[in-house]
């Protein structure tokens, strides 16, 4: 585990090298344990695959020289912590996509293959960006990895379940994007209006990193 | 005292409410948002006694146009866009006076703020917009805007007016040198690519917006390189494979796949915002570094 400042008060951890089973189960090791016991001056910080970003304040951390070797020690000690794996949260997915058989065809299958073997896999949130809750789901069948459209669509609809290079993941918002769309959802994975009972904002997202994701077929596709 | 202070008689270009941003979000994908001029936005709530944090209307480039409803102090700061009221001072406004911005002349965008802020809704903690991500919804044409209720501004007994010194109103027509960090990928680029990106004038170009700003110029060879996506910052410089850089907004994803030469100090992305396209911008080295 190593970092590099990332601008003024702000480090870059990189905890593995590559994506894979050993960097997943670090991340979200590593997200849980900046939850419940962030480090001192920690204004917010941003997981991705291999990598964290923590965002200081300058007040509070002054020299990330100073304040790091500590913080990097107790992250990789959290990084080593076998966590229970997430409960399966099923997702229901209708497989009609506009990019249904050109995927196909690209990979020399039939969509039923297609379908198949994208509802298969139990698949991981790897992380969260790209839009509000938009989920990147791993690992997808490598018969399946498509590289995105040349030219992104102008408005992809919200519930699109869609296939980018190596992931799969579901557009939580209306938005233009150039993955290539295999079917829809009608889960709000994204719900603005959504709260817990105890009015947390975080109801809003259906799913977090570390969740484990099945894709279920509805009647008819 | 009413709180409906004005109606909205056209949005313009673009008009929305915006704070400083909302913070924490990031890790499940929602960008901070909030002012694009932190500095033209704080000022107008500085004139007003306002709390830094009260929303103010941001407004893109020209057209919009407002009726009081209510006498009302205002204060409007940012971008020249041929205000109908004086701007970089608190201003007085009578019920039934209309404030409009015709022609945008200088600079992108131009700050409207209230005597005690608006009252705007909060999503995740912030009143800023973010439409695409369904946090908030621009102002159209009849929205009310209202504001909190609290003490109403007044001026200091024995001061005329007051407003903002001339030193702190910018020239959003001078060509800005943006102070950069070096970032994650600082040392993968050549250091013949580093001096020209430091050495070289870049263009703003019209694919800007409050998601990340495409600049031009001579571009560098960031390779080809596959990388995993990292996180995004306020102000990233990022390469696609065309080598021409874009600055990531406060709009902008919260994760980026492209190779990350550097960060704009916070304090310059307000001065690269107010950049038109066309405009010139250079970058020089936040600390000492070697190139």
């Amino acid at each position: 585990m190593d970092w590099t400042p990332y601008g003024p008060h702000a480090a870059l951890v990189r905890f593995a090298d590559e994506v894979g089973d050993e960097a997943f189960a670090k991340a979200v090791a590593i997200r849980s344990a900046l939850e419940r016991n962030p480090p001192e001056g920690l204004l917010e910080f941003v997981p991705a695959c291999t990598t964290v970003l923590l965002e200081f304040s300058g007040r509070e951390v002054p020299s990330l020289d100073a304040a790091m070797p500590d913080i990097l020690e107790q992250l990789q000690m959290a990084a080593t912590l076998a966590l229970p794996p997430e409960p399966v949260k099923e997702i229901p997915v209708t497989y009609d996509g506009p990019d249904l058989e050109r995927v196909a065809r690209a990979h020399e299958l039939t969509t039923a293959e297609v379908c198949q073997l994208h509802a298969e896999p139990i698949y991981r949130v790897y992380l969260l960006g790209f839009a509000p809750g938009f989920p990147y789901l791993g690992d997808l069948d490598a018969r399946l990895h498509t590289p995105r459209l040349a030219t992104p669509r102008a408005r992809v609809p919200a519930g699109s379940v869609a296939i980018g290079g190596q992931h799969t993941g579901i557009y939580t918002v209306d938005t233009p994007g150039g993955w290539n769309i295999i079917g829809h959802t009608p889960a709000k994975i994204f719900d603005p209006t959504r709260r817990s009972a105890d009015g947390g904002d975080e109801a809003m997202f259906l799913l977090k990193q570390g969740d484990r994701v099945k894709f279920v077929r509805s009647n008819g596709a | 005292m009413s709180a409906h202070l004005l109606e909205v008689l056209d949005p313009g270009l673009g008009a929305t409410f915006q704070d400083r941003g909302r913070a924490g979000w990031r890790r499940f994908g929602v960008p901070p948002s909030g002012a694009m001029d932190d500095h033209a936005a704080g000022w107008a709530n500085a004139l007003l006694d306002n709390s830094p944090t009260a929303p103010v209307v941001e407004l893109l480039l020209q057209g919009a146009k407002f009726l009081a409803l209510h006498d009302c102090w205002i204060a409007v700061c940012g971008a020249d866009a041929e205000a109908s009221v004086p701007t970089w001072r608190a201003v007085w406004l009578r019920a039934d006076d209309e404030v409009r911005f015709l022609r945008n002349r200088s600079g992108v965008w131009t700050y409207l703020a209230v005597e005690g802020g608006f009252d705007a809704p909060l999503q995740l903690g912030s009143a800023s917009v973010y439409a695409r991500g369904r946090l908030g919804t621009p102002l159209v044409r009849g929205d009310v805007l209202l504001r909190t209720p609290g003490a109403p501004f007044r001026l200091p007994a024995g001061v005329a007016g007051r407003s903002v010194v001339w030193e702190e109103r910018r020239n959003y027509d001078a060509t800005p040198i943006l102070r950069v960090w070096p970032g994650p990928q600082w040392n993968s680029f050549s250091e013949k690519d580093r001096t020209a990106f430091l050495e070289q004038t870049w263009t703003v170009t019209p694919q800007s917006d409050r998601v990340g700003y495409r600049l031009s110029g001579q571009p560098l060879a960031p390779g080809q390189w596959q990388m995993v996506s990292e996180p995004l910052r306020v102000g990233t410089v990022q390469f696609p494979e065309d080598g021409q850089p874009i600055v990531m907004m406060r709009d902008g994803p919260t994760v980026g796949g492209y190779p990350k030469l550097g960060v704009v100090d916070a304090h310059d992305v307000a001065r690269l915002a107010q950049c038109r396209p066309g405009r010139a911008v250079k970058f020089r080295l936040a600390a000492e570094t070697a190139v």
